[in-house]
């Protein structure tokens, strides 16, 4: 494969330095992002950071490392809008985008460097341009590969621009520990630690055989990691792979223990997740159904159906006979559902009136909710619903398409 | 603290489809805009909703402009 160039642009503290930049006030303090009605922080400033203010500590844990640190509930509607545009501006120097979250991506400009002179030109021409229109700034890494780009931007922050050039890789790898890679979780590096591989150097050298047969297929690609390769192509979300799955899920406001308030929650996420089905033209066979207990604990179970669904009616009958099969041991924090085994292009009414009927009165709702907003008309059992909606932004949002969940 | 109140707002509509609100009637009280830190959009159902983020000698406020209905609201106020 011809030399490639890549860049990874990582917005620094992204949802933190959006409030600092929203509220002025704020602009130097320590400052935690949290959740409505919960406490777990999801983004800590730069100034809250140097104290030990990290995502996922509860406010008291933020509290105790920094007295003086400013809570702020996040607004999701500000950082989606916020990201959509910064990734637009990015496709002004490539079409080749791919969004890894709100706050990440990848462009690959090898065709742009014609147009635009050099990567660094394009890294500080974008850098200049989030920092005038949103006043945030981002860190970049440029390298021959995604792998390597995502490394390099992680090297320098906040407002950083590294290169990792080809003749550099190795160098850089030899001692840099295995768990900087992007791809490396908390087991595989305890199990390469086992095998005696810290560093990337060290993987990269290791037998192939001998990391086959501890991890299967992927001992391959772990070595090919090592040593800095990555074939992975950037892939804008227009060509990603069809999307597998529909789902939505809700940190309740408080733990709930009550067989009518888990049915409430659960109807109100079958209607969401119906809804965003039907919107893009999917139905699912498989629906699946997750429950996090008090303690974090989780447990998920899935049934089949024989035919596909994407009424609301259908998903929650099916997501609570899952409900009846399982032993609920405890209160409950989170409930989740989700479709799989989708087909698209789902277009047909049913043959019998009684179906028929139930389906154009889904039109009907759908049609009203899409001109007022979400739950604007709804199942009576749900108005008393504390927040109705997406409160979360999941690892999944994308900018566009099916992914993209309107938040609350 | 949320507000969610319809209000009277002055705005200067500018070239490059800039919208400034420049002061705004809350509690029989003008509020002249100092500083415009933040804009983003939304929508609800069919609307396209414009929010901002302004300030005040006293505070910050968020207003927000329904492109459909063509109405102003105060949606939020932090300090003040």
């Amino acid at each position: 494969m011809a030399e490639r160039i890549i860049l990874h642009i990582d917005m620094n503290a992204f949802f933190a330095s959006v409030e600092q930049q929203a509220n002025p006030e704020l602009k130097g303090k320590p400052i935690a992002v949290i959740g409505r009605g919960r406490t777990v922080v999801t983004t800590a400033s730069y100034e809250a950071r140097a104290f030990g203010v990290k995502t996922g500590m509860n406010s008291w844990q933020a509290k105790q490392a920094c007295p003086q640190v400013v809570f702020v509930i996040g607004d999701n509607r500000k950082y989606t809008h916020t990201s959509s545009e910064i990734m637009k501006m990015m496709g002004d120097y490539t079409p080749l985008v791919e969004v890894f979250s709100i706050d990440e991506a990848w462009l690959d400009v090898t065709g742009s460097l014609a147009m635009f002179g050099s990567a660094e030109n394009i890294a500080g021409l974008l850098k200049a341009r989030i920092k005038h229109r949103f006043g945030i700034t981002c860190s970049v890494g440029i390298a021959p590969n995604k792998l390597l780009a995502k490394l390099a931007s992680e090297m320098k922050k906040p407002d950083g621009l590294t290169i990792i050039r080809p003749e550099e890789v190795s160098r850089i790898l030899e001692h840099l520990p295995v768990q900087e890679l992007c791809g490396v979780g908390r087991k595989t590096e305890q199990q390469l630690l086992m095998m005696g591989i810290r560093s990337c150097g060290e993987l990269g050298r290791y037998p192939l055989q001998r990391l086959t047969r501890t991890f299967g297929i992927i001992g391959e690609r772990l070595q090919q990691m090592g040593k800095g390769q990555d074939d992975s192509p950037v892939v804008p979300v227009e060509n990603q792979q069809e999307v597998k799955s529909v789902g939505h899920s809700m940190t309740l406001e408080r733990d709930i223990s009550s067989r009518r308030d888990m049915e409430k929650y659960l109807l109100q996420l079958a209607e969401m997740v119906g809804r965003r089905a039907r919107r893009y033209n999917v139905a699912g066979k498989t629906v699946h159904l997750t429950v996090r207990y008090a303690d974090f604990s989780t447990v998920g179970r899935q049934q089949s159906r024989k035919s596909p669904a994407n009424q609301s009616a259908e998903i929650f009958k099916e997501a609570i006979s899952i409900l009846d099969s399982m032993e609920i041991s405890q209160p409950i924090r989170l409930l989740g559902i989700r479709i799989t085994n989708l087909c698209y292009q789902r277009q047909q009414l049913p043959l019998f009136a009684e179906e028929r009927r139930k389906v154009l009165a889904t039109c009907a709702m759908d049609a009203v909710n899409d001109r007022f907003g979400s739950f604007a008309v709804t199942y009576g059992s749900v108005l008393d619903n504390s927040g109705k909606g997406s409160f979360v932004i999941s690892p999944a949002w994308r900018p566009e398409g099916i992914r993209s969940v309107e938040v609350e | 603290m949320q507000i969610r109140e319809p209000i009277r707002v002055a705005v200067v509509f500018g070239p490059g489809r800039v919208i400034k609100p420049v002061w705004f009637d809350w509690h029989n009280r003008k509020h002249a805009v100092l500083e415009t830190t933040y804009t983003w959009s939304d929508s609800k159902g069919s609307s396209k909703r414009l929010h901002f983020a302004v300030r005040d000698e006293g505070g910050l406020y968020e207003l927000t402009y329904d492109t459909v209905e063509q109405t102003w609201e105060l949606s939020g106020l932090e300090g003040g």
